[in-house]
């Protein structure tokens, strides 16, 4: 009996006091929130956020507005930013998302779109300067509809080679991908190393690396309706050359990404490969590489097309839900002007300004300037589709299944396009094209 | 207490303090239960029948199943964890008893012994994987290395890219990772075993095989069953070890179950579809689990 009594007693005092520590623990955050607001940023984790920390501490310093950089890894950034965009609200400002991500951003009403918020400052859009290829990828329809994104990071393939080797048996760098297999056979059973290396990782890796070679051969993954055709005779014949070109690749490349490929070619075990140019940091630190000097870089070889690399831009966009849409445009113009691109560049990200790529002084600084320029003016985007991420994972499993000698290139490449095309139409079935 | 406790009144006020305060206590545990199984249970069931996008949702039936009836990749990734589950308990199993047989009898620094084998189990899945995708790794991993010493021509051992030898890698990994926690259970089991039937046996002149079979098996069985059922819930859906060391891949060739329905839901954001698959995976735990329990259930009847 009195046991009961003193237990109901006992219960109320804590009770209290944590009911009290609920309305103390809620009352601050209210009254925190209430202050000067804070811009959110969601970026990559790695260079790009590092660069951007950099530029959010002279923005504060300069305009006094707080600005605060979450860094996540590439593919949990994907996640945050689609749950952040399926919500009325959001605590993010301002988004950096991957090129191929956006479709389906912009897609889904997600993003808010620029060209009002320009013509609120008396601006009637971007300016001049962006390069082409770049600003196209933040419109929706892709190039001709409106802007929803601004690119704020530069990246598109580059084709590595070792210039010290080709020199050494005077041989031009491959203009085509006969001269990367010929060239890449002699090479390599001379020095004993591997002629080429590629990434076959299934998903994002094998699709990025054949891509280009889709494009070469004449192929297509989309035809101008949106539909499949990776089982046309081009897309046979370049999965087909694709499977010749992995007889010179160290094994194991199957389950290889950007990091694999980055360290055969710079420990010297690799004649070629494909990569983005942020390794090149990397090839000529003398602390990473035992290549440093020893590796040239061009553009993406050619076969019955002219040669085209996938861009790969990051680009900056403000979630529709933000509740500091405008603040968060004046930091979006700000951190993609000219002098704070330049300041991005030589923290280590290619720009996407045609001005930044032509100043001299950057150049003596990055020499592979003009080729990435160059590389960039003639780079194809993956297609823009608001499934991209399917299409890709489809795609790569097939496209892994056939190096993996499970099917013939034929036979993968026409299970994937039967997939592709269910894919597709279940999407149009519950989606209306925009 | 000198009030006289009998009055209607004093009772009626107790036994709604009663009535209240058990309650009470219960509650946040309920309401941790509710909120944090059954409303996100049946909220799957709801999502299942709708095609579910960030977009919007629109209802549409049975759709999901039926497309699921239909998906090659479903039916593959489901073989595909049921062989690596089997492959893994079975090697789990007999691993983990033999070191707990082991290290249940007098040998020299047992304690030694016992704390070396937890380590692997004690690790982050996460650095488990990432440690095991640099030994694997074809050209400068140790495994390959120390083949190499041996004599061994590893060009064509790549391990994890070999399509066909994937998965068996992967067990390999699971068995490193989990057979101390098998081993622990069933040493935690074979200790609760009371000396006296042993003795008994032993007057009898009962072999020791005989005394295994017929005394430390049976009397283990509760244990061995449930690290077994334990084990089966964790393979069922095994995730970070697959998501580290291939991600599926080569092909498709070690795609599990949880990590195609973790890409349905988070990369292609299909929520329908993915809760549609984590329903049937849910149903194929619960009849494995019904299984372990029959048995279990049975051991424990006739004492």
């Amino acid at each position: 009996m009195k046991r009961r009594q003193i237990t109901g007693r006992n219960f109320v005092l804590p009770l209290c006091l944590f009911a009290a520590a609920v309305l103390v623990f809620f009352g601050c955050r209210g009254e925190r929130g209430e202050a000067e607001p804070t811009l959110l940023v969601a970026v990559n984790a790695g260079v790009e956020a590092d660069s951007l920390k950099q530029a959010v501490a002279d923005y504060q310093r300069q305009f006094g507005v707080r600005v605060q950089v979450v860094e996540y890894p590439y593919q949990s950034l994907f996640e945050k930013i689609i749950i952040a965009l399926s919500g009325p609200n959001t605590n993010y400002d301002l988004v950096m998302l991957d090129d191929p991500w956006f479709p389906r951003f912009a897609q889904m009403g997600g993003l808010l779109e620029l060209t009002s918020l320009y013509q609120a400052k008396n601006l009637s859009g971007p300016d001049a300067d962006f390069i082409e290829p770049c600003l196209a990828l933040g419109r929706y329809p892709y190039r001709q509809g409106r802007l929803y994104a601004l690119p704020y990071v530069g990246n598109t393939q580059l084709f590595f080679y070792r210039r010290d080797l080709f020199e050494k048996y005077h041989l031009p760098p491959p203009r085509t991908w006969d001269e990367v297999l010929a060239t890449g056979r002699r090479i390599g059973s001379r020095e004993k190393m591997y002629g080429y290396v590629m990434r076959a990782a299934q998903g994002n890796p094998i699709v990025a690396d054949f891509m280009p070679l889709l494009w070469a051969f004449g192929g297509r993954l989309l035809d101008d309706e949106g539909r499949p055709v990776v089982n046309r005779p081009e897309a046979v014949a370049a999965l087909e050359f694709m499977l010749r070109l992995a007889e010179i690749v160290p094994p194991g490349y199957v389950n290889f990404n950007a990091d694999e490929v980055g360290a055969h070619l710079s420990q010297g075990t690799a004649v070629m490969g494909i990569n983005w140019p942020a390794w090149i940091p990397t090839f000529e630190d003398p602390a990473r590489s035992k290549m440093v000097g020893k590796i040239g870089y061009t553009t993406v070889p050619s076969q019955k097309q002219p040669g085209a690399s996938a861009i790969g831009n990051w680009l900056l966009a403000i979630p529709r839900g933000s509740r500091n849409g405008a603040r968060a445009f004046d930091f979006l113009l700000w951190v993609t002007s000219q002098e704070q691109m330049r300041l991005s560049a030589l923290r280590g990200n290619p720009p996407t300004r045609k001005s930044i790529f032509e100043d001299q002084e950057l150049i003596a600084r990055f020499p592979a300037y003009p080729v990435q320029y160059q590389a960039l003016l003639g780079s194809r985007p993956r297609p823009r589709s608001p499934v991209w991420n399917e299409i890709e994972n489809t795609f790569g499993t097939y496209l892994s299944q056939a190096h993996a000698g499970i099917y013939s290139p034929r036979e993968a490449l026409e299970r994937a396009n039967r997939d592709l095309e269910q894919l597709l139409q279940r999407w149009n079935a519950t989606s209306p094209p925009q | 207490m000198e009030r006289d406790l009998a009055t209607p009144v004093t009772s009626l006020r107790r036994a709604g303090r009663q009535g209240f305060f058990p309650y009470l206590f219960l509650a946040p545990a309920v309401a941790l239960l509710l909120a944090l199984t059954v409303y996100p249970l049946l909220y799957i069931v709801r999502i299942s029948l709708y095609r579910l996008t960030p977009a919007g949702e629109t209802f549409v039936g049975g759709e999901n199943f039926l497309r699921l009836v239909r998906d090659p990749f479903f039916f593959q990734s489901l073989g595909q964890t049921f062989l690596l589950m089997a492959g893994a308990l079975t090697l789990e199993f007999f691993f983990g008893l033999a070191l707990a047989l082991l290290l249940d009898s007098e040998i020299r620094a047992r304690g030694l012994w016992r704390a070396l084998l937890l380590l692997p189990m004690i690790l982050p899945p996460v650095v488990v994987g990432v440690i095991w995708r640099l030994i694997y790794n074809p050209n400068f991993g140790v495994l390959n290395g120390a083949l190499q010493l041996l004599g061994v021509d590893t060009t064509r051992l790549t391990w994890l890219a070999d399509p066909s030898v994937a998965l068996a890698a992967l067990v390999v990994v699971d068995v490193w990772e989990w057979t101390p926690f098998v081993f622990l259970i069933l040493l935690a089991g074979l200790q609760a075993i009371p000396e006296e039937p042993y003795e008994a046996a032993r007057i009898d002149g009962s072999s020791a095989w005989q005394t295994f079979r017929h005394i430390t098996l049976p009397l283990l069985a509760p244990a061995i069953l449930v690290a077994l059922l334990l084990r089966t819930m964790d393979l069922l859906r095994l995730f970070d070890q697959v998501f580290i060391l291939t991600q599926g891949g080569p092909g498709f060739a070690t795609e599990t179950i949880s990590l195609y329905i973790y890409k349905t839901a988070f990369r292609f954001f299909d929520f329908g579809y993915a809760a549609a698959m984590s329903l049937v995976l849910l149903v194929a735990t619960l009849i494995v689990s019904r299984f372990y329990l029959g048995f279990l259930q049975k051991k424990e009847r006739p004492t």
